[in-house]
């Protein structure tokens, strides 16, 4: 059988079209690739991709984006240092002037010299517009605040006075903390979803998006370059370039290699001792605002008597947790004996030294029998034909989760608890088991400020119920006056002293009542290359370390 | 011939639409709810029901689908319900990635997978052959997500501790820093390796029996027989015939690997189909697995078609009806 | 059939192995008769034996089953021990003579979690092939004898099976939590051993029934069917009197692919997270769980789990290709 010249013709034509494509898309993808190096370029390493940058938006709510871009391209009113202070940012000529009364009002004294990318001035108009667009606008993220507001008056462009109808007392977390002030010259009228989410051009920051939508390279990296209409502290760096490596491994090679001059990656079991051999190299490890800790199902057997659950506290080597899971990866840790992270130090009481860090045995003994429990043949602890059982939950394929939980396995069974564990995904286990109540035990992180409290996380009014379609952030499900009576005033007290006064109450009482055990804060690293860039680098566990980029200098 | 695409292409479009409606159901059913995903750390208790609204997950399963169908084959491909992200943006870049790779996968396997073949027809039952097998045994055990972990471990990682560089030589991470060729290469190599090994494995058997098939039939011999060379014979009948048997499993594996390659960008971290695929499946984003489902299967298709016409093209043997 | 719908035939059931499938050779052709001898089974062992390769990975393939059977006897070490002071302090070494393939992060053997891993691959291996091969053969059966709206709806299923990607159908089916049988009764859901087994076999069947259906379809015209059904026989027995035991070469060949094929898809979901979550134990989850010691001294986590599922595939893969020349010598090596 003799294959025809016409068939062969065609067979060559067909490979040279695949080769063709092959080649084009190949160049394509390199050109992406192909980033400007030129001289006064920093390279950063960015775990996580934002999922976009309408940051008011509830497709954001990524702190990587807000890191990243959010704070370096949008002004907020008030800023937060690295000890976790807010203090008024370049956009305010001073402190804001707080009023306590009815109705509580604030005055915001817009910096004379604060303007856009486009020279118009940042005014009160902005802050109104800002104001307007998340309570009444398209898609929110968290309107928490705002709603309390009743008016803005903008008659001075440059004074805003904020009047609530409702005292907010986290009211420093207004036009800042995870959102911005914006643009209402831009955006009034407009669909600022469409115009903001997938990157813009304007800035009211230090920098601004290289080229507005093109400056998000999308799967690949951010690049940002000076606003030159910034007033405050111009950027010393020409382009800044975030570019996503997700997995930490990698991350950390491209640090020790010098291919990036930074990162904020997870810690990991080495990395600083990886980190430690390129002598240039120098970290930073701080604990942030976010904890680990087990959540209590207070509505199921046996958690729901409070004995069983101090007991369960007396029975967890916490210790133990913080030295297998915590020391390994950063080498420093201890145990978090509150729900407000020592971060804060003004409003941090370490309610759950009463518990000590290890595990008291007899203390367990003591309060279960007390509570009317005996241990059967086996070991485990029994009442009323019901032993004391129950099962665990976190977020499955998450290592170091899945140890602590084996851990802790382990130490209440020789406390005489049988803890079975079963993990659900992550969207299971936050999406339906957490709000449902479908769990006994869970381990998950979640954040220990003071600002917003934990009124949301703890309060009975948050707890999620089949009438309020599940929706609540409290799901250890405890209704409980002792909790709910200084939790909720913190959220309405404005008067710094008293405010002080109700979260150290409240702390006291969730120890007292003991639905969940805290473990510890969550370490950070931030490394960065000595011999290539130069500043005040450090750590910000609210913004960030990227906080302060405007400073650094290429060496 | 037209009629025979076309009807194809017909009888394709029922199939589609059922994996579309499947894909649908079960992600609303089992997978994440999109809204509660994003407003997850959302102090306000609000947003899950304003978004609930805004993505439309409100309205009763039959509307959602019917509507987004609709707008699906109007071109209309709509956002995430995730990221709000336009789904055919999303989409296009995360199959050029993808393209890339299959492409190089593709290039390198079929010449390796012609070579080995060749050699093993031509030198059948010979202990090189043997070897050959064995490797093509192993690489269709070969676990994939394993072996690219031990690439990386040992290429990436090690072999840059061996030769004492400052960086490493090959890339465990689409490369960000660099451009051209060399980077380009640094950075596909351990993919493609991955990948090859799997091809590989199953064309160069492929070919090796075709062409053992080939080097069989009475026209070799009879040309043997008249005195022709062997090399002439191996090379210019043999390979030329088998080969276009070989192109058209080429092209159908190549069709396949659009939606096929979820585990060599996982561990690679490539930002290709798969990792869409595996983040969209995450977050229960149904606005971007039914399109995807939809665009993949469109691939095995017409390379499948593509094969079939070639396949009809080269042997006149074979009816295309 | 053309070599090219061989191949798809092929490709379809996921086995790359080159060559044809086909198996006529236990017919008597000279009396148009089905004779299955004693003697046929044993020159089918001596073939088998004689493949020297295939032989070897039926032993090993027999120790690594039996290890994973006696794991306690193997190694001394529980595999989910209660994590006390003195299973920590031993976490993170290298292997050594007390612990041959190391420990992990937490300081547990790893070679009995391997074992009990590998026993775990090997149930879903060997259930997925026998399980997805009786319905396989069952549907081809029918499809393949009776032609009609069971042939109609068989080519319709695997065609839309072709048309979607298998592993990320496999995610999306696993994603639920609790399964049902058509609303009719609770199943067990992935990410239990029954429930992987029942999940890969319910998607898994089809290249078995493809196979035997074209087995049928080419053995139907045969004289010796014609010859049964002179005699009376009605369909039921010509399947499975004369049809079924002359495609047991195929169907054999390809169950023991199926095997193989099964322990790496388990391996691959549970790798990815949709597979068995812990206290339960996978090969796949245990090196999901090491996958971050790429690079590291602990790199040993990942590669020894991978190397036993490599070898156990690998082993099921020869036996396949031993049977398969053992019951078909005609066919190309």
């Amino acid at each position: 059988m003799k294959v025809s010249g016409g068939v062969r013709s065609f067979f060559c034509l067909v490979l040279g079209l695949a080769l063709l494509g092959g080649v084009w898309a190949s160049t394509t993808a390199g050109a992406s690739a192909r980033e400007q190096s030129t001289p006064g370029t920093l390279k950063i390493a960015a775990e996580q991709e934002p999922s976009c940058m309408d940051w008011i938006g509830s497709c954001a709510g990524s702190s990587w984006g807000i890191w990243a871009a959010g704070i370096e391209t949008l002004p907020q009113a008030l800023t937060v240092t690295p000890a976790g202070d807010y203090i008024p940012s370049s956009v305010l000529a001073g402190e804001p002037i707080l009023e306590i009364g009815s109705p509580q009002k604030i005055t915001y004294n817009i910096n004379a010299a604060a303007v856009w990318s486009d020279n118009t001035p940042i005014t009160s108009t902005d802050f109104e517009y800002t104001w307007k667009q998340i309570t009444t606008g398209k898609d929110i993220y968290d309107k928490t605040g705002y709603e309390d507001i009743a008016s803005i008056d903008t008659t001075d462009p440059k004074v805003a006075v904020v009047t609530f109808s409702e005292p907010f007392s986290g009211w420093r977390d207004l036009f800042g903390g995870f959102s911005f002030i914006l643009p209402s010259h831009l955006l009034e009228g407009k669909n600022r979803a469409k115009i903001m989410k997938d990157g813009y051009s304007f800035s009211g920051g230090p920098w601004k998006l290289e080229g507005g939508k093109s400056g998000w390279k999308k799967t690949k990296s951010i690049t940002l370059v000076p606003n030159q209409n910034y007033w405050g502290d111009k950027p010393l760096i020409g382009t800044v370039i975030f570019q996503f490596i997700t997995e930490s491994a990698s991350e950390i090679q491209a640090v020790k290699s010098g291919q990036v001059s930074s990162a904020y990656p997870q810690p990991q079991i080495g990395a600083l001792d990886q980190l430690s051999e390129n002598p240039e190299l120098k970290y930073e490890v701080s604990f942030g605002s976010v904890f680990e800790a087990f959540w209590l199902n207070a509505k199921a057997f046996p958690m729901d008597s409070l004995a069983v659950r101090k007991s369960l506290i007396y029975a967890t080597d916490r210790q133990a947790i913080v030295d297998e899971i915590v020391k390994p990866s950063v080498n420093e840790g201890r145990v978090l004996q509150s729900f407000i992270v020592p971060t804060f130090p003004q409003y941090y009481e370490p309610a759950f030294s009463i518990y000590g860090t290890s595990a008291n045995l007899s203390k367990v003994n003591e309060l279960m029998t007390a509570d009317g429990w005996k241990k059967g043949s086996d070991e485990i602890w029994a009442k009323g034909g019901r032993k004391a059982e129950f099962d665990v939950q976190t977020t499955a394929g998450n290592e170091a989760r899945e140890l602590t939980e084996q851990l802790w396995q382990s130490q209440l069974a020789q406390a005489g608890f049988k803890v079975t564990i079963k993990n659900p995904s992550a969207d299971v286990l936050f999406g339906i088991n957490g709000p449902k109540g479908r769990f006994s035990a869970a381990l998950y992180a979640q954040v220990g400020t003071p600002d917003p409290s934990l009124c949301g996380i703890f309060c009975s009014a948050n707890i999620p119920t089949k009438k309020n379609g599940f929706v609540g952030n409290n799901w250890t499900r405890l209704t409980s006056a002792a909790i709910d009576t200084p939790w909720t005033a913190v959220d309405s007290e404005l008067d710094r002293t008293a405010r002080t006064i109700s979260v150290k109450e409240g702390q006291n009482a969730l120890a007292a009542e003991a639905v969940s055990i805290p473990l510890y804060q969550k370490p950070n690293i931030f490394v960065w290359n000595t011999a290539q860039i130069g500043g005040p680098l450090q750590d910000n566990p609210t913004l960030g370390p990227f906080f302060n980029l405007n400073l650094w200098y290429l060496k | 011939m037209t009629r025979y695409v076309g009807r194809r292409i017909l009888a394709a479009i029922p199939v589609l639409l059922l994996a579309s409606l499947l894909v649908f159901v079960l992600v609303r059913q089992f997978g994440a709810d999109p809204a509660r995903t994003r407003c997850q750390q959302s102090r306000d208790l609000k947003c899950l029901a304003r978004t609930r609204v805004q993505l439309g997950l409100d309205r009763p399963l039959p509307v959602q689908y019917v509507d987004f169908m609709g707008d699906f084959v109007q071109g209309d491909w709509g956002t995430s319900e995730r990221t709000d992200q336009s789904v055919a943006e999303s989409i296009g870049i995360a199959l050029g990635e993808t393209a890339q790779l299959a492409f190089w996968g593709v290039a390198f396997s079929s010449v390796v997978a012609i070579s080995v073949g060749v050699y093993s027809a031509n030198k059948a039952y010979s202990p090189g052959d043997y070897f050959f097998t064995g490797l093509a045994f192993a690489g269709i055990a070969m676990p994939t997500f394993w072996f690219g972990l031990i690439c990386i471990n040992y290429l990436t990682f090690h072999l840059k501790e061996l030769l004492n560089t400052n960086e490493v030589i090959f890339f465990s991470i689409p490369n960000a820093t660099g451009h051209g060729a060399i980077n380009g290469f640094r950075e596909l190599a351990l993919p493609v390796l991955v990948l090859s090994v799997q091809l590989v494995a199953g064309w160069s058997r492929y070919q090796r029996s075709s062409m053992l098939d080939e080097l069989d039939s009475d026209y070799i011999r009879t040309a043997r027989s008249k005195g022709l060379t062997r090399r002439r014979v191996v090379w210019k009948h043999g390979l030329r015939n088998s080969l276009g048997a070989l192109v058209t499993v080429i092209a159908i594996d190549a069709g396949a690997l659009f939606g096929g390659l979820i585990v060599t960008e996982r561990v690679f971290s490539r930002p290709g189909m798969g990792t869409l695929f595996l983040n969209a499946l995450g977050n229960g984003d149904s606005a971007v697995l039914i399109p995807w489902m939809i665009v993949t299967g469109v691939f095995i298709i017409i390379f499948n078609l593509f094969a079939d016409i070639l396949y009809g093209v080269l042997d006149p043997r074979v009816r295309v009806a | 059939m053309s070599s090219f719908d061989e191949h798809r035939q092929i490709r379809e059931s996921g086995a790359a192995i080159a060559g044809s499938v086909g198996s006529t050779a236990l017919i008597d052709e000279a009396t148009s008769e089905l004779v299955i001898v004693r003697s046929q089974w044993r020159s089918v062992a001596r073939r088998f034996f004689h493949h020297r390769v295939a032989t070897l990975a039926l032993l090993i393939f027999i120790l690594l089953a039996l290890a994973a059977l006696g794991a306690s006897f193997i190694s001394p070490y529980d595999p989910n021990p209660p994590l006390t002071a003195s299973v920590l302090s031993s976490a993170r070494e290298s292997p050594s003579a007390q612990h041959l393939f190391g420990t992990d992060k937490l300081g547990r053997d790893q070679l009995s979690r391997i074992l009990v891993a590998l026993g775990q691959s090997l149930q879903v291996g060997l259930g997925v092939a026998l399980l997805s091969t009786i319905i396989g053969v069952t549907v081809g059966s029918l499809a393949g004898f009776y032609r009609g709206w069971i042939d109609a709806l068989l080519m319709r299923f695997t065609d839309l099976f072709l048309v979607l990607p298998a592993l990320a159908v496999l995610l999306i089916a696993a994603k639920n939590p609790e399964p049902s049988f058509f609303g009719l009764f609770d199943l067990p859901p992935a990410t239990s051993t029954e429930g992987m087994i029942l999940l890969l076999a319910a998607l898994g069947w089809m290249p078995m029934a493809r196979i035997v259906r074209g087995e049928y379809l080419s053995l139907r015209e045969r004289e010796f069917v014609e010859a049964a059904r002179a005699a009376g026989a009605g369909g039921p027995r010509i399947i499975l009197r004369h049809l079924l035991p002359n495609s047991v070469g195929p169907i054999v060949v390809f169950a023991t692919l199926e095997v193989g094929l099964a322990i790496l898809t388990e391996a691959t979901l549970s790798f990815l997270g949709a597979g068995v979550q812990i206290p339960a134990i996978s090969l796949g989850n245990l090196i999901a769980d090491a996958e971050d010691t790429v690079g590291t001294d602990l790199a040993y986590l990942i590669l020894f789990p991978g190397l036993v599922l490599f070898l156990i595939v690998l082993c099921a893969n020869f036996i396949g290709d031993g049977l398969r020349d053992a019951l078909d010598p005609r066919a190309r090596k």
